[in-house]
């Protein structure tokens, strides 16, 4: 059977000898070796410099991520993970399925991947976004110029929904990485990996935020600012598409500090949105107003506040009652509770991010504590929300990638 | 008083200021209505904080037209009821859903007559229905196909259907029909895209003379867009093949039945008396400009079973001018430019997504 390869190279290839090729142990590197880390670190400065590139704030986190200082730190923390009786070790052949509107976050864990030694093959759909054609392009000139091992370690696929391909490259992959809806995931997981092989699943999740209403208040007017612009990039950044961009915030203290912080913060995050010309379509935008009407009629809203055309705020009663349901492009609901602990039995498993502001580490340890995997993977500060790190929904990606090897002399 | 007063005088005669006193005072009067009698719009009046006493037309809150997808809002007991209207949609999408009560459907059939009758005359013509019979087969179902054709078909008499179940058009009874009332004016009814598919396609190179027709059409110009013809591309074509020159196209809802905004002889849409629309920016939903285009809200006094009197759409428009038609209509003169696009959001950052109009 032949497919259409996009990476390392564009052109037809036959799948049956480039499986055989990702998932011969030869092909492996070494993790953290230096031809991959010099291509890393390439294909950073390239997502730096490239204009098209340029145009797309999520390729630039990507590339920051990826620059050198960062992944040498990683490979501390890779080499931390080791001790005198353990050794961490590729696991062999990482198939990765991104969501069809292909964000770039799967690149974050393809990197990890591929840097832990790993071989891969990513399955681009047809519908592919913008972004990632520019992230291909890219790419295949890093890799042109890299050593030659790291063009033999990945390949990237772009096949519709064939199920035959998937079935095929699924039956001989040590680990399936699979992101995107709950229904991608459920259909995909019905198709076997080997015995021995390991699933990844990233469905649909939810993000809240939570905001000490006293600690908001004590903030000067350059510092309320500052916590907007941050707000801002975790709520706007992927026109809150994003599983991690908060979608209800929750204020925590007296009632009356919450309502004066609330007016306050919208009112900074009213004059960020507009600084940042943020513009929703028309499409969009009209649908946000429907989607907040029709949230009035079926939950607890007390109030409405349009904070400038781009931001639209509902007011829960309380927070005991949350419809997860979202539209994404600028609407927040909030709630309001006396501590912080209130919030534990609102979280369910679908929850993973959570951004604080104004809480001490203590708190935030026995708020986890107290939840007790109830539900959220990732308890960060406002302005962190989009923050890949290896640490995601719940999984250690250098773990996930390596098998632990134990010796004992 | 007032809506005898907008409904009787002749439409289009009403200066737009003078308009909006009267339209003001009955919508005011229906934004308290709706809100003693139905509950969900009462809810959504307090929590959005909205006036409750408009000062002027644009002030009066409006819904957007999707809730009527999601919520049945009625302001009448269920067993008041007198017809349920449903908008089209494909298989799987959600409808609209309109519930009538008797009054409110005699205001649509009366409202209707006098904006027709403007047009037509107030003599029952003979009549074209660009349509299969097999449409109405199914009563109980009002779907917005239908209910538009029944409320046209009341204003003219012989009906003949030119279209047959497989939408092929009927030469034979056409040229019949056109033999017997040809010679004197007789309407024509149908929707754009089936009037210039069905009919307009199969008469080419025919020699139909259709020189006393007056054609009244709707339902959007989306799928002729697609097809490049514009509005007056449709006119001159027709014209040119058939002699057919007085056709007027309009613009109306099913969730405004009987409200509908008829071309006049220069080509744009004018608000009957009873109704009127407001072009919000895409933006901000301010009311915008003359001239510059936006989202349509429409306003009509005609619903008193239904919390629609005031109505956000998700059709873009353009108001060109006010009382000051050139075919002596008053009040605005504005024109539909198309559906806002339904852009899904990527979950990439399309912040500079373009903007629409």
């Amino acid at each position: 059977m032949t497919v259409t390869q996009i990476v390392p190279r564009q052109e037809q290839v036959d799948l049956d000898a480039l499986l055989q090729r990702l998932s011969d142990p030869q092909t492996r590197a070494v993790p953290f070796s230096d031809a991959i880390l010099d291509f890393c670190a390439r294909f950073s400065t390239a997502l730096f410099r490239d204009p098209e590139a340029r145009r797309y704030p999520e390729l630039q986190a990507l590339a920051f991520w990826m620059r050198k200082s960062e992944l040498t730190r990683i490979k501390a923390e890779f080499e931390s993970l080791q001790s005198e009786t353990t050794l961490l070790m590729p696991r062999g052949l990482v198939f990765h399925v991104p969501p069809s509107n292909v964000d770039t976050i799967f690149i974050y864990s393809w990197i990890l991947s591929v840097i832990s030694g790993n071989t891969n093959i990513i399955r681009v759909s047809d519908r592919a976004a913008e972004a990632s054609a520019v992230i291909c392009r890219i790419f295949n000139a890093a890799i042109a110029e890299s050593d030659p091992s790291v063009g033999q370690n990945t390949a990237m696929l772009r096949y519709g929904r064939e199920r035959e391909i998937t079935a095929s490259i699924s039956a001989v992959a040590d680990v399936r990485v699979i992101w995107g809806g709950d229904a991608t995931v459920n259909t995909i997981r019905s198709i076997p990996l080997p015995p021995h092989g390991q699933e990844l699943t990233f469905p649909d999740r939810y993000a809240l935020a939570v905001l000490n209403a006293d600690a908001y208040l004590k903030l000067e007017p350059a510092d309320r600012q500052a916590l907007a612009g941050k707000f801002y990039n975790d709520t706007f950044w992927f026109d809150q598409m994003a599983c991690s961009s908060p979608r209800v915030v929750i204020w925590v203290g007296r009632q009356e500090s919450c309502e004066r912080a609330s007016t306050v913060f919208y009112d900074e995050l009213e004059s960020e949105v507009s600084r940042k010309q943020y513009a929703l379509a028309t499409g969009p935008r009209l649908n946000k107003l429907t989607f907040a009407y029709r949230a009035i009629l079926d939950q607890p809203v007390t109030r409405f506040r349009q904070a400038g055309p781009e931001c639209a705020v509902l007011t829960l009663e309380e927070v005991s009652n949350l419809d997860r349901e979202h539209c994404g492009g600028g609407l927040l609901f909030q709630a309001y509770a006396k501590e912080l602990n209130e919030i534990a039995p609102l979280i369910i498993r679908r929850d993973q991010t959570l951004t604080h502001f104004g809480f001490t580490r203590d708190e935030l340890r026995n708020l986890a504590r107290l939840l007790n995997g109830r539900g959220i993977d990732r308890i960060v500060p406002v302005g962190h929300a989009l923050n890949f790190n290896r640490f995601w929904d719940g999984y250690d990606l250098l773990r996930e990638f390596t098998r632990t090897v134990y010796i004992q002399s | 008083m007032s809506f005898d007063q907008l409904l009787t005088a002749p439409q289009y005669s009403l200066p737009q200021r003078e308009k909006e006193q009267l339209l003001l005072q009955e919508l005011n009067a229906l934004t308290a209505r709706h809100d003693a009698n139905c509950r969900e719009y009462s809810k959504l009046l307090e929590v959005t904080g909205s006036a409750k006493t408009a000062e002027t037309i644009e002030e009066v809150p409006y819904l957007p037209v999707g809730l009527f997808k999601s919520h049945a809002l009625r302001s009448i007991p269920p067993e008041n009821v007198f017809k349920t209207m449903t908008s089209s949609g494909t298989t799987g999408q959600q409808v609209s859903q309109i519930f009538l009560d008797r009054e409110t459907a005699m205001r649509q059939t009366a409202a209707l007559g006098n904006i027709i009758g403007h047009v037509i005359g107030r003599e029952r013509l003979p009549m074209i229905l660009i349509e299969t019979s097999a449409l109405l087969k199914d009563r109980k179902r009002f779907s917005a196909r239908a209910a538009g054709l029944l409320g046209m078909m009341n204003f003219g008499r012989q009906h003949f259907y030119a279209l047959d179940e497989n939408m092929e058009l009927d030469e034979t009874g056409l040229r019949s029909f056109l033999e017997r009332f040809g010679e004197r004016p007789f309407l024509m009814f149908g929707f754009t895209f089936m009037v210039w598919q069905y009919l307009y396609q199969n008469l080419l190179g025919k020699n139909f003379d259709l020189s006393n027709g007056i054609l009244l059409h709707s339902g959007g110009w989306k799928k002729l867009q697609e097809m490049a013809v514009s509005n007056d591309e449709f006119k001159r074509r027709f014209k040119a093949e058939t002699g057919l020159h007085r056709i007027y196209n309009f613009y109306g809802m099913v969730e405004q039945v009987g409200s509908v905004y008829v071309e006049g002889e220069d080509g744009y849409l004018y608000p009957p008396n009873f109704a009127d629309v407001i072009v919000r920016d895409p933006v901000t939903l301010e009311p915008a400009p003359v001239g510059t285009p936006g989202v349509i809200q429409v306003l009509s006094i005609l619903p008193l079973s239904y919390p629609g009197h005031s109505i956000l759409t998700e059709d873009l428009g353009i108001v060109h001018g006010v009382d000051d038609s050139t075919c002596g209509r008053k009040g605005k003169r504005f024109s539909v430019v198309g559906r806002v696009p339904k852009t899904e959001l990527r979950g990439c950052s399309d912040v500079h997504a373009s903007q629409v109009a």
